[in-house]
């Protein structure tokens, strides 16, 4: 499978010294890298896996690093070596694949333009058709079959799978010996995700290009990679093939990465669900996009959901499948235009008895005011003056709440900006659970957070849900999340629900086609 | 005091430029106040003796050509400069930011026609609208004052309202609507803290223009009335003894220029915070 180190890294240190404080953020990063090989870097948030494969690329400004350590590439180090050899490296030798195909393709010209820029670059005696013809292959290669419709097209026209795949022709245009991937599927849905995984896997295959692939998705290193290193705060905490790392790890850190990855299979509890809070039938909804009288754009159709004290619902689906629509439809947020919505006292839209809780909670805890603040004014509904009992019960049912969402009495005067992303999150719970809700719903409320504070919030929800029976509609992209905590799931595609049951059933004999593809492309396992 | 200070400090006190025009605009500012406690002779007493007198132990920075001392007048000037740029940016801001604020927030019909309102005070120049206003309703400081004032909506409406258009579809909106707060206490509690930033930024520039549109005005003599004075007005004194008496047009022209420095680098140095 492999063969000879094609690049080698040594102690290299990354600081940074423009702006403020000389801050450290990578410390002693070694990696060996042969020929032919995929290695996997995985890392929460921080953990500084971008920063080392950026260095690698030579994509790192560098003024703003300090030069420690090597980066040997064919017996050039490329922290110190001359910048016109580099460049020669860049986009010809060196590829990288970023995160976001919608933000690195240039959206004023064609794909095939930029698709073949590194051929005009490296290789400028070749001749415009050589290089049309070389573009059209190698985005053939990427698993666009459609090549002349998408070398003509502008990257607002194509879907974000097949822009991705044009960011990989683009990459792999020049053959290049190393490939860099950063964090390449984390912005698209699973069944797509899953397609760009087998086309990473071809790539190696067929054209014996080392891959360094940086994730924070375990399960998809663990697929995809021959070896993983795993980092935190800047340091390599553990490296090895990839059958060693994920079966037998040595460290606790990595132990507690691969703890959190929520677990298929496990037989859940059943549980008895209590009365109906919420129940759709048949709703067909939607909202105006503008002025005019047939601007209306039906989202939801004929969608039946029914909410019941004590019992979790999961609402998956792709991006784009009306899960966030049909929580604002039991949020009361929408038009709805046929079928009905029945509530149950203090559930109506604005009601009391429901709270939801957004995905990022940066955005929802208001930055300009301390956590104690926020909790207040959600308890008293802004009119703290008129609250019975006065200062002392608000002040009793603030540490009532926060002690519910396990946080410490210190964080009340703080602002969310100097609370860790977890932290925030259960201020976020902390404050819809104050008023003493029956029903959450969560839009992705785990999504934006690294996955052991992920572990850390489902817990939480799940004793909310044990000790209060507090009842809730997750909604999630992530088939994991939902299997771990959820105790029904309903899948959506296209605004309609395709499926829905006990997660028992639907997970071991799903019924649709499509609820099939799902589960296979979002539960991957080797 | 300190209390008071340790925001500023925390937030903006990094940036050099906040910092220069912070010691700058505190030193007119000093210069105004001490104006308000003493001069060290009344700003309008005439010294017959002593008219177009130069830098001497008496009159330490000279005299005008009525026999006026010039510290004492450049004393009493600046203040009477400042307040009316106060006044006219508190006016302009309070009304300005209200309007933008509720339209921001709301939208709709009134937001359509407030904007169109807003967009015509706009397209003149609030020289020439503040000129109309004082012609109808006649000069003096409050006169000018309030009709700078009201030039000066439109610009912090707009502002306002692009903030608020921003502010008000942040998850944190929609987080307290579902707590059963009201329009209101949004507005007002929770989203223009968030904007606080942006608004201290435009008072700052707002109160360099709203100097410098009292110095012209004044200039041009429809501002403040003799014989009070103000730094426009002391230019305007100035014209005919530019060579017999140049510290006339010198200090107060310095005077000026200093304080629309400190302003202007305290509100970029704010803007470009963070």
């Amino acid at each position: 499978m492999t063969d000879a180190p094609i690049l080698s890294v040594k102690d290299l240190m990354i600081e940074f010294n423009d702006h403020t404080l000389p801050e450290t953020a990578v410390f002693d990063f070694d990696l060996t890298l042969n020929a032919g090989e995929i290695v996997g870097i995985v890392g929460e948030s921080g953990a500084g896996k971008s920063l080392s494969a950026l260095a690698i690329a030579g994509l790192l400004k560098r003024h703003s690093m300090a030069r420690n350590g090597s980066i040997l590439f064919e017996g050039n180090n490329l922290l110190n070596c001359d910048r016109e050899i580099l460049r020669g490296f860049q986009g010809d030798e060196i590829s990288v694949v970023f995160q976001e195909p919608l933000s690195s393709l240039n959206p004023a010209y064609r794909v095939g333009k930029q698709v073949e820029e590194s051929l005009r670059i490296h290789h400028p005696e070749m001749s415009a058709d050589e290089r049309k013809e070389r573009a059209l292959a190698a985005l053939e290669d990427a698993g666009l079959s459609d090549s002349g419709r998408v070398y003509n097209s502008y990257p607002h026209e194509l879907s974000g799978g097949m822009r991705q795949r044009v960011m990989i022709a683009a990459a792999m245009i020049s053959d290049p010996k190393i490939l860099i991937a950063d964090e390449p599927t984390t912005a698209l849905d699973v069944t797509v995700q899953a397609q760009i995984i087998e086309l990473f896997k071809k790539i190696n295959r067929e054209k014996r290009c080392a891959i360094l692939f940086i994730s924070h998705d375990l399960s998809l290193v663990k697929t995809l990679c021959h070896r993983v290193i795993v980092m935190k705060d800047g340091r390599i905490v553990e490296e090895g093939e990839t059958e060693e790392v994920f079966y037998n790890p040595r460290e606790d850190y990595t132990k507690q990465l691969i703890g959190a990855i929520p677990r298929i299979g496990e037989k859940k509890k059943s549980r008895e669900a209590g009365e109906t809070l919420i129940r759709m039938s048949r709703v067909d909804a939607g909202y105006r996009t503008g002025v005019s009288k047939n601007s209306f754009k039906t989202v939801l159709h004929d969608v039946s959901l029914e909410l019941k004290a004590g019992e979790i619902l999961g609402l998956a689906g792709e991006s784009g499948s009306g899960k966030s629509t049909a929580a604002r439809a039991i949020m009361g947020a929408l038009e709805v235009t046929s079928g009905e919505i029945l509530r149950a006292e203090g559930y109506e839209p604005y009601g009391n008895g429901m709270r939801m809780i957004f995905q990022d909670p940066y955005g929802s805890l208001n930055p300009a005011h301390t956590v104690e603040w926020i909790l207040t004014e959600a308890l008293t509904g802004g009119k703290r003056r008129k609250y019975p009992g006065g200062a002392s019960a608000i002040r009793e049912a603030v540490l009532n709440a926060l002690d519910q969402a396990e946080l410490s009495e210190e964080l009340l005067s703080r602002k969310p900006r100097e609370l860790s992303g977890g932290q925030r999150q259960r201020v976020a719970i902390a404050e819809a659970i104050i008023s003493r809700p029956g029903l959450i719903i969560a839009d992705e409320p785990v999504s934006a957070l690294d996955v052991t504070v992920q572990q850390q919030i489902i817990a939480l929800m799940e004793r909310l849900r044990d000790e209060k029976g507090i009842a809730m509609l997750l909604i999630s992209h992530d088939l994991r999340v939902i299997y771990r905590i959820c105790d029904r799931v309903a899948i959506m595609k296209g605004g309609r629900i395709v499926e829905e049951g006990s997660v028992d059933r639907v997970y071991s004999a799903p019924e649709q086609v499509y609820t099939k593809e799902l589960l296979a492309a979002a539960l991957m396992e080797t | 005091m300190a209390k008071f200070f340790s925001p500023f400090s925390d937030r903006f006190g990094k940036s050099a430029m906040f910092r220069t025009g912070f010691v700058i605009s505190m030193a007119v500012l000093a210069l105004a106040l001490a104006g308000y406690v003493h001069t060290p002779f009344p700003p309008n007493a005439m010294d017959e003796g002593a008219k177009l007198a130069g830098i001497s132990a008496g009159h330490l920075l000279g005299t005008d050509h009525l026999g006026r001392d010039m510290l004492s007048r450049l004393m009493a000037g600046t203040g009477m400069t400042l307040a009316i740029a106060f006044g006219t940016v508190m006016t302009g801001m309070a009304a300005g930011a209200f309007i933008g604020a509720l339209c921001g927030y709301f939208g709709g019909i009134f937001d359509e026609v407030m904007m169109r309102v807003i967009d015509t005070l706009f397209a003149f120049p609030s020289i020439l609208l503040a000129l109309v206003f004082v012609s109808v309703f006649g000069s003096g400081r409050i006169h000018v004052m309030l009709a700078l004032g009201i030039a000066f909506i439109p610009s912090f409406a707009r502002t306002v309202r692009g903030e608020f258009l921003r502010e008000k579809n942040r998850d944190y909106c929609m987080s307290a609507r579902q707590h059963g707060i009201s329009h209101m206490r949004i507005i007002f509690f929770h989203i223009l803290p968030n904007i606080a930033d942006v608004l201290i930024s435009s008072a700052l520039i707002g109160f360099n223009n709203a100097v410098l549109a009292e110095a012209s005005l004044s200039f041009l003599g429809i501002g403040v009335q003799p014989p009070d004075s103000s730094l426009g007005r002391m230019l305007s004194e100035s014209q005919q003894y530019l060579f017999k008496a140049p510290q006339m047009a010198l200090l107060p022209g310095i005077v000026l220029v200093f304080s629309i420095l400190g302003f202007s680098l305290m509100g970029e140095g704010v803007r470009n915070n963070d």
